[in-house]
Formats: C-alpha cells, sequence, structure tokens
C-alpha cells in the first residue's frame, strides 16, 4: 500500500511539473512596434554554426537564405513570368553585342548599414576579387577586367556572358572598407563586431543555433519596409516543417509538401502555395551509349509513351507544368520554339510508338520487346532513395512502359554516392535529373548535347554523351554570338538536332515554390502577378519585402 | 613466554586475517589493482587507435565525392567551377592515402580536426561543440530519467510480483515497440498541435538569446518537455522489464528470505537486499547506453527540429564531408570507450569478483 502510494506520489509531482512548465512559458511574442515580424523556415536540421559569408554555398547564411536580403545583386533576373532583368543597386546595367562587357551606373543615395557611402569602388572591389583569384570564381564567371570610369563600372569578361547573365547580375556586391581588411573571402564568417554590413532592406539583430533574427534596416534606399523583422528558422525535416506552416508558426518557405491540399492550405484560407515554373526541367537522361537506348527508336519510341501530364499530377501534385514540345522547351521560352515546330507536341500515343518501334525492327513475343537482335529490351531508371517526387515518377514510368510497350524497366534507389558516380562515369541507363539554368533555351541544349561537360571522362551534364561535332559548335555559336541572327541560325541546327535524336526527355518544368499567407502582409507574387517567384531563398526576396503591405 | 607468542608461521593462514572473498575486496580497496588497470588500459589505447584507423579508412570506401554533392546542393554554381571549387575546399591533393592517413594523426594529435564543408569551412572543433551540448543535455538526461524510473519501477513491480503493477510490463514494452518517429509525431500532434501545451520543436524559442536567465532556462525546459518524454516513454520498456526480471531471480536467494525471517522490514529487504544486487546489469547496460547518447537520435532531432550530432552525422555522410564525419566518429567513439572504462571501474568496485584475476 505504502509503495503505490509513494508511486501515485511520483506520478503527481511529474504531471504537476509539465502542467507547471506548460502554464508558465506562453509563446514568445515576436512582434516590435508596427507589426508582425515574418518567420521563414526551411527543413534543413538545426544550423548550429555561424557564418554570415555569402559567396560560401553553405554558410548559414546561405543556407537559410539571409545573405540575400544583407548583401544585395547588381540586378535581379526574375527565373519565373517575363524572365525579364530590374537594375538593383545598378540604375541601369548594360550589356555589349556580344555579351562580353557590362557597363553598370551604381545607384546613388545608397548607403551600407554602417552608415558609409555605397559607391563604383565597392563594385569595383567585388568583382576585382574575383578576378584576382582571391574570391574562388563559383560562377566561372571569369572577369577580366574592372575599371570604374566616372559615373559608370565597366566589367569585362573573357567570352560572351549571354548564357549566364544571372550569373554575373547576381554577384553579391560587398563593402570595400570591411572586406579589403579580411584574409579569406571565401571562408570568413563575418562573425567579427560591424562585419555583416550590406546595403540591404534587413540588418542582422541576433544569431543563435535555434533562429536568425534581422531588423528592417532603417535607411533602406528602397524605402519604407512593412515588415518590422525576419526570422530564419530550420525545422528538422519536410513533416516538422508542415506542422510549422499549418500551425502558423512559420510564415513562408520554399519546401516541397506532400498532399499540400489537406496538409498546408486547408489549414487556412489565408494560406497560399506558388509554384512559379522556370527554365529547368525534371529531365528523362538516357545513356546513348550502350544498349538500350543507342538505338534512337527507342527513345522516340519511349518520348510517345511517357505521360508527362501524370508526373506533374501525380509525381509533381501539381507543382510543376508539362512538356510536351518536341524541342523540350518549357512555356516560359514559348519564343525560341523554331516555327517548324511550333505546334509539334509530342503526346501519349502508344500506336505511334510502336509503328516506331516496328520500322526500326522492334518485335514483340509474349507481350514483350524484343529489340533487332533478338534480345528482349529491359533497363534501370535510377533515382536516389528519398527524393519523393521522382521516386514517384520512376514507378510511373516502369508502369507505362510495360503497359504500353513491353518494355521490363527496373527502379532503382541508391544512395547519393552511388548515384553520382553512376552519372558522371556514365554507367547508367536512365536517369530523372535537372538541367543547368541559363535563362534561355541554351539551358535544356548545353545540359542534353553538350560534350564540354565531360572532363577526364566525368561529366557534370550531358550524362547520355551526346556528341555531335556539328552540334557543339553550334551550341557555341549561341552562346558567343554577337547579334540575334546568327544566334537564331545557330538555335536551328541544335533545335533540330535535338528533335531527331532524342537525347533527353524533358518530363515538366521544375518549378520555384513558394508558401506563404496573407494574414499580415499582401503583394506577394502570384500566378497572374510572377515578378518574382515565391521563393524566399532566391535573390528576388528583396523584392517581395519591398513590395509586401499590411494586409488591412 | 612461549605460551603467549604465537607460532611464527600463524599469521599466513589465520581465518580472520584472510577472510572471505568479500574481505578480500575489501582489502583490495585500499592498494591500487595495477596489473589489472593496466591490461586494460592498453586493451583501450589500442581499441582507441583501431577505431580512429577505422573511422579513416571507412568513409573513404564510399562513393561520390565532395565536390559533386556540394554543386547539387548548390545549384548557382555552375560544374564549370568544379575545379577552383576544388582547391577551396582543399580536395585538390593527389596525396597517397597512406600520406593522408599520416597527415590526419599529426593534426589529431595537435586537436585539428580540420575544417567541415557542409558548415561553411569552420572548425569542426567548432561545429561539433555547437551541436554536442544539445545531444548530451537531452538525450542523456533523458536516459538518465528512463534508467531511474524503469530500475525503481522494475524493482517495485518485481518486489509485488503477481500483483496488478505486472501490468506495467507489458504496457512498457508496448510502447517500446512503437517507431519512435511515429510516437513523436503523435505527442506533438496532440500536445503541440492540439492542446498547444508544448512548442512543436525546436531547443528553444525564434528570437529567444541564449543567456544564463531563467526566461532562457525555462524556455529550454520547456522546449526540451516534449523530446525528453517520448525519448523516456520510448525506452523505459527495456530497463523495467530487466530490472523486474533481476528482481525475480534475486528474490528466491536464501538471504532474502533469511532477512524477512528475521523480521526485518519490507522496505529495507527490497532496497538494501533485492534491489541492491539485482542493479548490477542494470549499471552495466546504462554505462553502454551513456555512451551512445552522444551520438543522438537522428529521428528525435529531425521529428523535434533538436540540434544534435545524429542529423549532423547524418548530413556529413551524404555530403562526403570527411573531416566532419570524422569528427563525429571520434567523438562518439572516445565517449563509448569512456563509458565502458567507467563501467569496468564501477564493476570493479560494486562486485568483487570482477577483480579477483588479481588475487
Amino acid at each position: 500500500m505504502k509503495l503505490r502510494k509513494s508511486l501515485i506520489a511520483v506520478g503527481a509531482i511529474l504531471t504537476l511539473g509539465a502542467a507547471t512548465l506548460a502554464g508558465c512559458s506562453t509563446s514568445t511574442d515576436p512582434g516590435t512596434s508596427g507589426g508582425a515580424a515574418l518567420t521563414i523556415a526551411k527543413p534543413d536540421g538545426a544550423i548550429t554554426t555561424e557564418s554570415h559569408n555569402p559567396f560560401l554555398g553553405d554558410s548559414s547564411a546561405s543556407k537559410y537564405g539571409y545573405a540575400k536580403v544583407i548583401f544585395e545583386p547588381l540586378a535581379l533576373v526574375n527565373p519565373t513570368g517575363d524572365l525579364g532583368t530590374t537594375p538593383w543597386l545598378a540604375e541601369s546595367v548594360e550589356w555589349n553585342d556580344d555579351y562580353t562587357q557590362l557597363t553598370v551606373v551604381p545607384r546613388s543615395g545608397v548607403k551600407w548599414s554602417d552608415g558609409e557611402d555605397f559607391t563604383a569602388d565597392d563594385i569595383v572591389f567585388t568583382f576585382d576579387m574575383l578576378k584576382t583569384g582571391k574570391l574562388t570564381d563559383g560562377a566561372a564567371l571569369k572577369v577580366t577586367d574592372v575599371t570604374a570610369d566616372g559615373d559608370t563600372v565597366v566589367i569585362s569578361f573573357d567570352g560572351s556572358k549571354y548564357t549566364a547573365q544571372s550569373r554575373v547580375l547576381h554577384t553579391a556586391i560587398v563593402p570595400k572598407h570591411i572586406w579589403e581588411k579580411i584574409d579569406d573571402p571565401n571562408t570568413d564568417p563575418l562573425t567579427g563586431e560591424g562585419q555583416a554590413v550590406g546595403t540591404g532592406p534587413y540588418v542582422l539583430d541576433s544569431w543563435t543555433t535555434e533562429s536568425v533574427t534581422l531588423k528592417a534596416n532603417p535607411d533602406y534606399w528602397g524605402g519604407e519596409l512593412a515588415v518590422p523583422e525576419l526570422h530564419y528558422v530550420s525545422y528538422g525535416d519536410n513533416a516538422a516543417l508542415t506542422t510549422a506552416l499549418s500551425s502558423g508558426e512559420a510564415d513562408w518557405a520554399q519546401a516541397f509538401i506532400p498532399q499540400i491540399k489537406d496538409s498546408y492550405l486547408a489549414a487556412d484560407k489565408d494560406n497560399h502555395f506558388l509554384a512559379a515554373p522556370t527554365l529547368g526541367s525534371g529531365t528523362v537522361f538516357l545513356n546513348l551509349q550502350t544498349k538500350p537506348f543507342n538505338n534512337v527508336a527507342l527513345r522516340q519510341a519511349l518520348a510517345w509513351t511517357i505521360d508527362r501530364t501524370a508526373y506533374v499530377d501525380i509525381a509533381r501534385e501539381g507543382a510543376s507544368t508539362p512538356i510536351w514540345s518536341v524541342t523540350g522547351l518549357s512555356e516560359l521560352l514559348d519564343d525560341e520554339i523554331l516555327p517548324e515546330y511550333k505546334d509539334a507536341n509530342y503526346s501519349v500515343d502508344v500506336d505511334k510508338a510502336k509503328q516506331i518501334l516496328t520500322d526500326a525492327g522492334y518485335t514483340w513475343k509474349d507481350d514483350k520487346l524484343i529489340d533487332p537482335d533478338g534480345e528482349a529490351v529491359s533497363f534501370s531508371i535510377s533515382v536516389p532513395a528519398g527524393w519523393s517526387d521522382w521516386n514517384t515518377e520512376q514507378a510511373l514510368i516502369a508502369e507505362e512502359l510495360k503497359e504500353g510497350l513491353g518494355i521490363e524497366v527496373k527502379i532503382d534507389q541508391p544512395d547519393w554516392g552511388g548515384w553520382d558516380a553512376a552519372r558522371q562515369e556514365g554507367t547508367f541507363q536512365a536517369i530523372i535529373h535537372w538541367l543547368e539554368d541559363t535563362g534561355n533555351a541554351y539551358g535544356l541544349y548545353t545540359s542534353t548535347m553538350d560534350p564540354k561537360w565531360i572532363v577526364d571522362n566525368k561529366a557534370q551534364f550531358d550524362f547520355g554523351r551526346f556528341d555531335d561535332p556539328a552540334v557543339t559548335a553550334a551550341l557555341n555559336e549561341y552562346a558567343n554570338a554577337s547579334d540575334d541572327a546568327s544566334r537564331q541560325a545557330a538555335l536551328a541546327v541544335i533545335q533540330k538536332a535535338f528533335v531527331d535524336n532524342v537525347p533527353a526527355i524533358p518530363l515538366g518544368s521544375h518549378p520555384l515554390l513558394g508558401e506563404y499567407n496573407t494574414r499580415n502582409y499582401v503583394g506577394w507574387p502570384s500566378e497572374g502577378d510572377l515578378y518574382a517567384s515565391a521563393d524566399p531563398t532566391q535573390p528576388g526576396i528583396v523584392q517581395i519585402l519591398t513590395k509586401l503591405k499590411p494586409a488591412n | 613466554m612461549t605460551a603467549i607468542q604465537p607460532p611464527l608461521t600463524e599469521p599466513e593462514v589465520d581465518a580472520l586475517e584472510v577472510g572471505t572473498t568479500a574481505t578480500k575486496a575489501s582489502k583490495g580497496r585500499s592498494r591500487i589493482p595495477w596489473r589489472f588497470l593496466g591490461g586494460r588500459a592498453a586493451f583501450y589505447l589500442f581499441t582507441l587507435w583501431a577505431a580512429i584507423t577505422i573511422n579513416f579508412f571507412l568513409p573513404r570506401l564510399m562513393k561520390g565525392d565532395a565536390v559533386s554533392a556540394y554543386l547539387a546542393r548548390n545549384r548557382n554554381v555552375t560544374p564549370e567551377a568544379a575545379e577552383s571549387l576544388r582547391a577551396l575546399l582543399g580536395l585538390d591533393t593527389d596525396k597517397s592515402l597512406l600520406q593522408q592517413y599520416i597527415d590526419y594523426w599529426s593534426h589529431l594529435l595537435r586537436g585539428d580536426l580540420g575544417v567541415s564543408l557542409l558548415h561553411g569551412l569552420r572548425p569542426v572543433t567548432e561545429v561539433v561543440g555547437q551541436a554536442l551540448p544539445w545531444t548530451i543535455g537531452l538525450v542523456g538526461f533523458a536516459t538518465i530519467v528512463a534508467f531511474t524510473i524503469g530500475t525503481v519501477g522494475g524493482a517495485i513491480i518485481g518486489w509485488r510480483r503477481g500483483s496488478k503493477l505486472d501490468v506495467f510490463i507489458p504496457i512498457t514494452t508496448f510502447l517500446n515497440t512503437i517507431p519512435y518517429f511515429w510516437l513523436g509525431m503523435l505527442a506533438i500532434a496532440a500536445f503541440a498541435v492540439n492542446l498547444r501545451w508544448f512548442p512543436i520543436g525546436k531547443a528553444y524559442g525564434v528570437g529567444v538569446k541564449p543567456e544564463w536567465s531563467f526566461e532562457f532556462i525555462g524556455q529550454v525546459i520547456h522546449h526540451g518537455t516534449l523530446p525528453v518524454l517520448t525519448i523516456v516513454v520510448a525506452s523505459l520498456g527495456g530497463w523495467m522489464l530487466g530490472m523486474r526480471n533481476m528482481m525475480l531471480t534475486v528474490l528466491d536467494e536464501d538471504y532474502i528470505t533469511v532477512a524477512q525471517a528475521k523480521g526485518m522490514p519490507n522496505r529495507r529487504v527490497l532496497w538494501g537486499y533485492a534491489a541492491r544486487n539485482a542493479v548490477l546489469p542494470q549499471i552495466q547496460s546504462f554505462a553502454l547506453s551513456l555512451g551512445f547518447v552522444v551520438g543522438g537520435t537522428i529521428v528525435m532531432e529531425m521529428v523535434f527540429s533538436y540540434p544534435g550530432i545524429g542529423k549532423l552525422l547524418l548530413d556529413a555522410t551524404n555530403a562526403k564531408d570527411y573531416a566532419l564525419m570524422q569528427g563525429v566518429f571520434l567523438v562518439i567513439t572516445i565517449s563509448v570507450l569512456i563509458a565502458n572504462v567507467l563501467a569496468d571501474i564501477a564493476y570493479a568496485f560494486l562486485d568483487p569478483r570482477t577483480r579477483q584475476t588479481e588475487a
């Protein structure tokens, strides 16, 4: 009896303790005067190491994305919508005819957040670090010269930057008076007193292992900001992030949320989701060097069989736009589709696929596709385990090809390392992969047909190892042309080669995602007004933050 | 003279002086068992060397390389910059594996664990140092709580065998078998989302600065409650079952019957005689589980967005961040070894039989 009593006592104490704890701490009130804070969330697990370096991909500033609201670029290139360029820290940016030289007029009246004036010298200094190699040239800009000439800055490059405009323009501009004292700009964490200084709309307030707080820059050149405070947090995984978004603990994110209607949009009528289409596409790369995909007929048959709508609706749960054009280009690039291919679209047409195969000498036996050599056609499609949308697409493709054409598709889900090695060394049969984004049609075609990506027999793109000297020359011509006519002529060669050879099969545009709510602020990008993507880790975030207005 | 002078050989065989095993043990305490300690030390040094060597070679057997992992994470970096990245990340060396191994040891002995590619090229010591206190604090505390409740509960249940208390055994064992992530998500759904008693995750609130104030400590406790409770609930079963089973064995011993026959209070028999003997194997597994605390619980960290070593290791493995992987392995290895040393020592004191090799 005594024992039981003490047990009850222990239980009571525990319960009491928990209840007291629950009672005593109410949720922290993040608001400062004048409006609610916005909490921007990522699903990357705790980010426990402090580094505000904007040039380092894995610094906390880059992982959370808060580098983008401290350091600003010369101009913003819209990755979606009209694909237009908006000068930002520059009054104007102008390319010469062959895109080897950029003329920048720095914006006047801009101050660094420590009070110093922003001048042309800062731009020169930033690009000079890239030129001298003091700062690693991660975007492969290959700056050859930077000079300030009165009010303008002229930056020269060793080749055409037509296909890398956004890489040039999105370079974060840093203050000379602070960075000239930094020994190694590649790795310095900028954690010293007064080092995290930029021109951006927000300034760093506090950094902890659990969250980062930034306050509105009172002297911001872009005018008054509606949001007084930003919090950046990172949750353990997508599920935890979804819970935080639905419960209102987090406001803004860029995650792929499964069953988004039920798990997020239904939680509050003010919750919104925007999938902004971009030029990059989820693309099936086929290994052109080995059986079975060394036969173009089979590649064409696949292009007529794989259901892109199923990819968008089922695998991507609507967060994508299907690509049916035989040129592989997405809707955003309609202008670059040649007249002869304007209405040439693939569709799911199994009969046509079978006809192509029959013409090429393929036969069927017991519902199994037999190639001209008399072997059953079978291949494996590989995507790293855990990439849930593309893992679903693997299953869809396997089903479509088995039912439609009688091809046995093996689903391979290795770890990242195994997948990475196979794609680089060309030992895969089919993979789903992303594309290089260049802001134009070049991105798709260089990613799928340009042998320049294969160095030391290791591929960074062109995984199928397409290699046609005429196409390679045309790709170079497209990238380096000094006028639109020769670029157009090159495009004709490239596009025809893509249509004829089917080196890869784009499935659907890979969008930039954004989940946000209109409880406190309005003015977000939307499907009708794609002035930027709603992804808070993109450079366009500064544009969104200056456009936000209080909801009432 | 001869009557009171004892024979010279007498003290050698004096039964009182020689005593029993227990006397030997208490005497043993007064002098240091050098041979025993030396043997153990040599064994642990060898284990440490072997573990560090394996830690060095194992990650290098994995496929994939750090630069392409970096490029996949940072799609705004063009693969054309791969070469300059290799230089930046310090991977442009063509040193042989042996040379790298020697360098690794010389750096290690100077306390330099290298820089972590995955964490903004910050020193590994700093990266691990930021995550380690949270793991030790939370998982360590939860393990101690689970051990204490489980052992005390198991002792009581074993003592009152056949009573209604027995129902705790299947209940806790059942909770033990529930996948932890599911338990965690259920707890979040119930207590954080619906009842709003606890936050849905993280170690402390957004915008709160770490400082030695009641507010901050309150925050940490408030945020840590749900993770601790779920870990305790999930691991209680093992401790309780183990203790209860040992109790059942011990309670059948003669000295328990004797103690009760002497009319000793039940409380004293239970804690002073039965539980004290039954707890020995529990302490062994407790020491071992303390060693694994440092490894963290990846699932807990992901479900509760809690900072810690587990997720650090997972991400480092995916990103081929050798330096960080080795750093984390090193910390885990050392803590497991230390826990083993402590268990050995504790056992040597608690149970004299383990020291009998010395005699």
